[in-house]
């Protein structure tokens, strides 16, 4: 294809992906007036920095951030520490029933979550855990995609390394950490920011298990925000790049990362 | 505790030591849960405590609200794949040129995947309103009538929602998969006068089939279980002609409250799943090829 025609192609792509995420910052600093206006306003006249100010004061929007902070980044660091050390047990250790338990982990990657929701919140009920962090947290600790992801990365490092470990007389849990561990951290890298951003913008889970406003992470808190404000856009808005903009920098700063962990989750 | 005296002995118990928090994890948040989803889906009452059956499952295969919510689904699910596959692979082949500022557009063009759904959903309804929304605006401006595509088109324009946010990451694995291709292949068939149409037909399009396999399966999983597309900007409807599975399963086990049809109807659903799953594998397997 000609490449003046590819350029207006790939141009007209990227205005259709990035235009309504400039839009929704334009409608966060407009006024109610402007954003109810019969013809929709581009870029408000005057921006309305305090907008911000007044979510804040409307719902507990403070709440939303810590609690967001706190469970996508607890259930970040779970993966950190659980899923290098049981892909490494995959990769490099034999044990009676490894086959076994290795397919029924990747079984795991069928199960959609819904399927789990309904029990889980019985569960919940039960542990009295609704509308705590740890019924936000516990039931994404782990799961079998970065596990599968950590024994990809950890089997190609040499035996060798382990055995003279070994022998120099390092206990187990001083080889993972001293010799397989270092080793991994560019998937590590790509395993936590993967799981950040996909927690921090988890949504069915939070909704169903919490009960009181001062739970609701960002998405859910915006979302039952504005259906109990429902004509307030401008807060809306506001909400939305509050939760947009930490994905955004952080994308950002990893972009390569990001493009090459995807790549790898196409990989077999 | 018991000393194995061999070494094989040894790392069996080490490597059961370090998989313990991971089994205790699985069987508590796994396992223990969808055996319950399926016993529940046996029982029925407020408790879901009083055993029926097969009752649920008899129940949700005969109503005709479960049956069009999974008609539903399954409409929206071939939309994202038929979309994944056929913009991302555009995409993807537009940017595998040498252009300047291919970076940046994969990047502009990957920004959407980051957007939570709660971002997808709200911002979208917004800008589709037919009242206040800018899309009209901008319509209007270029001469083009308003649209009431909530109404009239619904399912299809959820699913385009979702197309916006999803495809820079299709995009991204079709790129991986062209750059995967040897340039030996296209330029050998160059040399015998194939034209660009010819070699997309016949190089590009088979060795990139487990690229496809691999976005199509991604796609009808992630596009069966969607949920706040329907939440958020639709509510299911109008009526209920956006009532996807996972939100109908949703309103029964949640404002209905009744936890033995809706675990029957999510058992049913998983199922669907996973046969889709074993059966695209399956299909793709023998159009697998090694370089």
């Amino acid at each position: 294809m000609r490449r003046p025609l590819l350029y207006t192609l790939l141009g007209l792509a990227c205005l259709v992906t990035v235009l309504p995420l400039l839009y929704m910052v334009s409608l966060s600093l407009q006024t109610e007036a402007e954003t109810l206006a019969a013809d929709a306003v581009l870029w408000p006249d005057a921006p309305q920095w305090g907008n911000y100010a007044e979510l804040f004061a409307r719902a507990p929007f403070g709440d939303f951030i810590v609690n967001s902070l706190v469970v996508a980044g607890c259930i970040t660091l779970a993966h950190l520490l659980f899923d290098p050390l049981v892909g490494y047990v995959f990769a490099k250790f034999r044990f009676p029933l490894r086959n076994t338990l290795f397919v029924a982990l990747l079984a795991t990657l069928m199960v959609p979550f819904f399927v789990r929701m309904i029990p889980l919140y019985v569960l919940m009920a039960n542990l009295g855990w609704l509308d705590t962090y740890q019924g936000l947290i516990t039931p994404f600790l782990m799961d079998a995609f970065g596990i599968f992801l950590m024994r990809q990365f950890i089997q190609p490092i040499p035996d060798d390394l382990i055995s003279a470990a070994r022998i120099d007389g390092a206990s187990e849990l001083r080889i993972y950490r001293s010799v397989i561990l270092p080793q991994t951290r560019p998937a590590l890298a790509v395993l936590g920011l993967f799981t950040f951003v996909f927690q921090w913008n988890e949504f069915l889970w939070p909704l169903v298990a919490t009960s009181t406003p001062e739970m609701r992470t960002i998405p859910v808190g915006l979302t039952l925000f504005n259906q109990e404000y429902f004509t307030l856009w401008h807060l809306t808005a506001a909400g939305s790049v509050i939760l947009f903009v930490p994905t955004a920098v952080l994308f950002v700063l990893t972009q390569r990362y990001f493009v090459r962990g995807i790549a790898l989750t196409g990989l077999k | 505790m018991f000393r194995p005296r061999t070494l094989q002995g040894r790392y069996a118990r080490t490597a059961y030591l370090f998989l313990l928090p991971a089994i205790l994890f699985f069987a508590a948040f796994f396992y223990l849960p969808i055996g319950n989803v399926v016993a529940t889906g046996f029982r029925t009452g407020p408790m879901a405590d009083q055993w029926a059956g097969l009752d649920n499952y008899g129940q949700a295969l005969s109503d005709p609200a479960v049956r069009h919510s999974f008609l539903v689904t399954a409409g929206f699910a071939v939309m994202v794949v038929a979309g994944s596959i056929v913009i991302g692979l555009a995409l993807a082949m537009a940017i595998d040129q040498p252009l300047r500022g291919r970076v940046l557009f994969r990047v502009l063009l990957l920004v959407p995947y980051l957007t939570s759904v709660a971002i997808v959903g709200l911002l979208w309804r917004n800008i589709l309103d037919p009242e206040l929304g800018v899309l009209n605006r901008v319509l209007g401006a270029m001469g083009l009538p308003g649209q009431t595509w909530l109404n009239t088109a619904p399912l299809l324009t959820i699913a385009a929602v979702t197309l916006w946010q999803s495809v820079g990451y299709t995009m991204v694995l079709f790129l991986a998969g062209l750059q995967g291709i040897p340039e030996t292949y296209h330029e050998a068939a160059k040399i015998d006068g194939a034209d660009a149409w010819r070699r997309f037909w016949r190089i590009t399009l088979p060795l990139l089939a487990p690229t496809t396999l691999f976005v199509s399966v991604m796609a009808v999983i992630s596009g069966l279980q969607a949920f706040g597309q329907a939440y958020i900007i639709t509510g299911g409807g109008p009526g209920d002609a956006t009532d996807l599975s996972v939100f109908h399963i949703f309103n029964v086990a949640f404002r209905t409250r009744d936890f033995g049809y809706s675990s029957a109807q999510s058992v049913l659903l998983l199922i669907v799943i996973v046969a889709f799953t074993l059966v695209q594998l399956r299909a793709g397997r023998r159009g697998e090829v090694t370089y």
